[in-house]
């Protein structure tokens, strides 16, 4: 399949050091714009940038492009990264987290409805309740933990974990069909 | 709604799904890390939501990012800047040799230039009583790391090697197990430090150093 960012990392993996300089070029602004939509703060957004290419040319060998596209993968790192920072932040910023899932709306679905996964995804979140895709969409979007979307839907803790569990499995059910 | 138990086969896979959402908190989010790491079938799963998912990654949209590759190749590959240069002196040095014994020398030069690459010891990490120590070696692209003398962390917790250039944070170059760690990098250059930390199985959550540092090591005091 074509996929010239994957073939990039595969590049990466063998030092190839212009490859990553070109991987760079081509996909900061995307990883940026998550970084930046996670953690909400640019200067942390830029200290994690870096922090996520050392660990792209680091890990490069262990991409499998058998496994999903290249830029399916960097964004993984970009977003595990983002995460491990939110959960080490101390409590309480639950706040902000009401303005940014609204911002989570499908935006980008309109705008890449040609792409077949982009619109199987919005399909499948349309099979889920409102409140619960909201959910999905505002966690993996915006690194929203269970704590900070039990206080946005005003449910206890367990009980939100219980909704997002089974929407979880609901939503496989319909992406994998 | 029904509130029947999910199978021990859905639980698993709502985890890995809970696990790339994001949802977990830190406890919940290492153990997860761990498991990917000592569990195929579990790993297999990760990656499937990660697939799955990535059915939103169009929702992020592009942000302008300043080129920091200046500071990442420093972090990566702080050798480029090391000096070539007394090579070079040295050969000027020969301008009185004739043509013969020049092609001579710069053939022996092409011979050492290309001869495979020998392990080159970088540092031994080690406690002053030598009761657990690692060594690194260079050779070719690659850092190597063996533990000459000690035992692995006990059950639960592992030994995680970072290298810090200076005044940078730690960068993880991977987890210390009963096998050799083999990491590509380049040659690290004087001044840089290895150190050892002790972090929760899988490795530390943060991506910084977590627990205590047992065992450190300045890349040129060896």
């Amino acid at each position: 399949m074509d996929d010239p960012v994957a073939q990039l990392i595969a590049q990466c993996a063998a030092a190839d050091r212009a490859a990553f300089r070109t991987l760079y070029r081509d996909t900061s602004a995307k990883l940026m714009g998550v970084l930046l939509r996670m953690l909400r703060e640019r200067a942390e957004a830029e200290d994690a940038l870096q922090e996520v290419y050392t660990r792209v040319w680091l890990r490069a060998g262990r991409f499998d492009p058998a496994k999903g596209r290249g830029m399916t993968w960097l964004i993984a790192i970009a977003r595990n990264l983002a995460i491990d920072r939110l959960r080490a932040r101390p409590e309480a910023h639950g706040d902000d987290g009401l303005e940014t899932v609204q911002d989570s709306a499908p935006r980008a679905e309109t705008r890449l409805i040609a792409q077949g996964e982009a619109r199987r995804m919005s399909d499948c979140f349309a099979t889920l309740e409102p409140d619960r895709a909201d959910a999905v969409r505002g966690a993996y979007l915006t690194g929203l933990s269970y704590v900070d979307l039990a206080a946005r839907h005003a449910v206890p803790l367990n009980t939100m974990r219980t909704w997002l569990r089974r929407s979880l499995l609901k939503l496989k059910e319909c992406l994998d069909q | 709604m029904t509130d029947a138990p999910l199978t021990p086969d859905e639980d698993d896979d709502a985890l890995a799904a809970e696990y790339v959402l994001g949802v977990l908190d830190l406890a919940e989010r290492a153990e997860a890390e761990a498991r990917i790491k000592r569990d195929p079938a579990f790993a297999a799963r990760v990656t499937g939501w990660e697939m799955r998912l990535a059915g939103m990654n169009d929702d992020f949209a592009d942000a302008p990012a300043p080129n920091l590759l200046p500071q990442i190749e420093a972090r990566l590959f702080p050798v480029a800047a090391r000096p070539a240069a007394p090579r070079r002196r040295f050969g000027f040095g020969l301008g009185w040799l004739s043509g013969a014994a020049i092609a001579a020398v710069l053939a022996l030069a092409t011979l050492a230039t290309l001869a495979p690459p020998r392990p080159e010891l970088v540092a031994t990490l080690a406690t002053a009583d030598n009761r657990l120590a690692y060594r690194i070696t260079h050779f070719g692209e690659a850092l190597q790391v063996t533990r000459v003398a000690g035992v692995p962390a006990v059950e639960g917790q592992v030994h995680e090697l970072w290298i810090i250039a200076p005044n940078a944070n730690p960068v993880s170059l991977g987890l210390l197990t009963d096998r050799p760690l083999v990491v590509t990098y380049p040659t690290p250059p004087d001044g840089f430090v290895f150190a050892v930390s002790v972090e929760p199985e899988g490795g530390s959550p943060t991506g910084q150093p977590t627990g205590p540092v047992i065992l450190t090591a300045k890349v040129g005091d060896a």
